[in-house]
């Protein structure tokens, strides 16, 4: 997964003879959006993806396909089985949404310079906005607790966004929702090599399982149970 | 997570001058039969889980009631959110049950001795069945497959049913249902310091992956989180 760190905080720029707005924005503001795809997320989502899985060296295994993702992503409702939250950044505040069951959260975060992102007609959402980075996540069970907890699958931050506290936001999204529900853990795996990330999730307040190993049957050796 | 392994061969018996029925049993058999859980069973699988955390030293975490099983672990269909398979043995044979859309795995497994369960009372399950140890596993997703899996949280089976097969029968119902519902891949942890665990699940021909480690975040941590949004 991506690592973020929080951005370092603004320096107040000193108040010229003329009057200055008091509410006029510090250095470069970018607006965050986090709200849950749908299927018309699809294209980007599947991008994001498969740029994570070129970050983790594996794009050989990546094998999903904008099809299989619409055809398995959308199928219940938000937060009962397969759901992905996805971070929108823009220059311009985002408009008000329909107030519905699950508003997305928002976030102004102030930059010392504006983000060059060479990708942003790409991945362009519609106005100024773009489509920054995600996170997939699902229930588990945890036996001991007697109860559910999230499992987060996966969450990236397009490199260019990298180090501005956006894969934060996303974790803590995420462990909000949790909390919400009466939720007893979130967990996630991080690689061992991946030494930003490790910092970045146990200043985040996670513990690093040491003694657990993961373990998978797939492929050939998956499809010999068939019978 | 219990390890067992295959039951080893029987040596057939000398012919004796009586003709023997060609369909009799040899040695001790065992009946199993691995079904779909449901709510009045909780009780036998709050006691096994419960167990599970004893041996994996782990009592002091747990804090599962029969209570918040009940709330948690019947409220979908089997297969689309936690589900809960049973083991029960018996030393007779299962009573056909009701076709239905999941119809219980029933096996025979032949001992050399038959086995001495001293909780047998208290995991009674009806006539001469006992449970004998379950398996909790739910939908995961697979970003590079594109398509789900299953996870596996917790399989257990009680000590005096160990190395007989029981767990590798409770692995295998779910890779099987997997492969039937046309999913990626079957996932579950294994404590490293698990060596038997280790050999068990290689030659069942899962890969550990000694790179990746779990994060969780939890309680006191966890709870910090309640004000963001």
């Amino acid at each position: 997964m991506a690592a973020a760190a929080p951005p370092p905080p603004p320096t107040p720029t000193p108040t010229p003879p003329t009057t200055l707005p008091e509410t006029g924005p510090v250095g470069n503001p970018i607006f965050a959006r986090i709200r849950i795809a749908n299927p018309s997320d699809v294209r980007p989502l599947h991008k994001l993806m498969y740029q994570l899985a070129v970050f983790e060296r594996l794009p050989h295994l990546f094998s999903a396909t904008e099809s299989s993702l619409s055809s398995n992503l959308f199928n219940t409702p938000p937060f009962q089985s397969f759901t992905v939250f996805l971070l929108e950044v823009s220059p311009t505040p985002f408009p008000d949404a329909p107030v519905g069951a699950h508003p997305p959260i928002t976030h102004v975060i102030n930059l010392d310079l504006p983000i060059a992102d060479p990708e942003s007609q790409e991945f362009g959402s519609g106005g100024d906005a773009v489509v920054a980075g995600f996170v997939l996540f699902f229930p588990n069970y945890s036996t001991f607790l007697g109860k559910p907890g999230f499992y987060i699958e996966d969450l990236y931050v397009r490199d260019c966004y990298r180090r501005k506290g956006f894969g934060k936001m996303l974790l803590s999204a995420v462990a909000a929702q949790a909390v919400k529900m009466g939720y007893g853990r979130v967990e996630w795996c991080v690689l061992d090599w991946n030494v930003n990330a490790i910092k970045f999730y146990e200043e985040m307040g996670a513990q690093v399982l040491q003694e657990w190993r993961i373990c998978r049957l797939t492929g050939d050796a998956l499809q010999a149970y068939g019978n | 997570m219990a390890v067992t392994g295959p039951p080893s061969p029987q040596t057939p018996t000398p012919t004796p001058t009586i003709t023997p029925q060609e369909t009799a049993p040899i040695g001790n058999p065992i009946f199993a039969r691995i079904r779909i859980a449901n709510s009045s069973d909780v009780p036998h699988l709050h006691k096994l889980m419960y167990q599970h955390a004893a041996s994996q030293r782990l009592t002091h975490i747990f804090s599962a009631t029969e209570s918040s099983l009940s709330a948690t672990l019947f409220n979908s269909p089997p297969f689309q959110s936690f589900t809960v398979l049973l083991l029960e043995v018996s030393p007779t044979p299962f009573p056909d049950g009701p076709v239905g859309c999941h119809p219980p795995i029933t096996r025979i497994v032949n001992l050399d001795l038959p086995i001495v369960d001293p909780e047998s009372k208290e995991f009674g399950s009806g006539g001469e069945a006992v449970v004998v140890g379950f398996v909790l596993f739910f939908p995961n997703y697979g970003v590079f497959l594109g398509k789900p899996g299953f996870y596996i949280e917790s399989l257990y089976t009680r000590e005096c049913y160990r190395k007989k097969g029981f767990g590798k029968m409770l692995l295998s119902a779910v890779a099987a249902q997997a492969v039937k519902m046309g999913y990626g891949k079957l996932d579950w942890c294994v404590l490293g310091w698990n060596a038997n665990a280790f050999g068990f699940y290689k030659k069942m021909g899962a890969q550990v992956f000694e790179e990746l480690k779990m994060c969780r975040l939890t309680s006191d941590a966890l709870q910090a989180y309640e004000s963001f949004s």
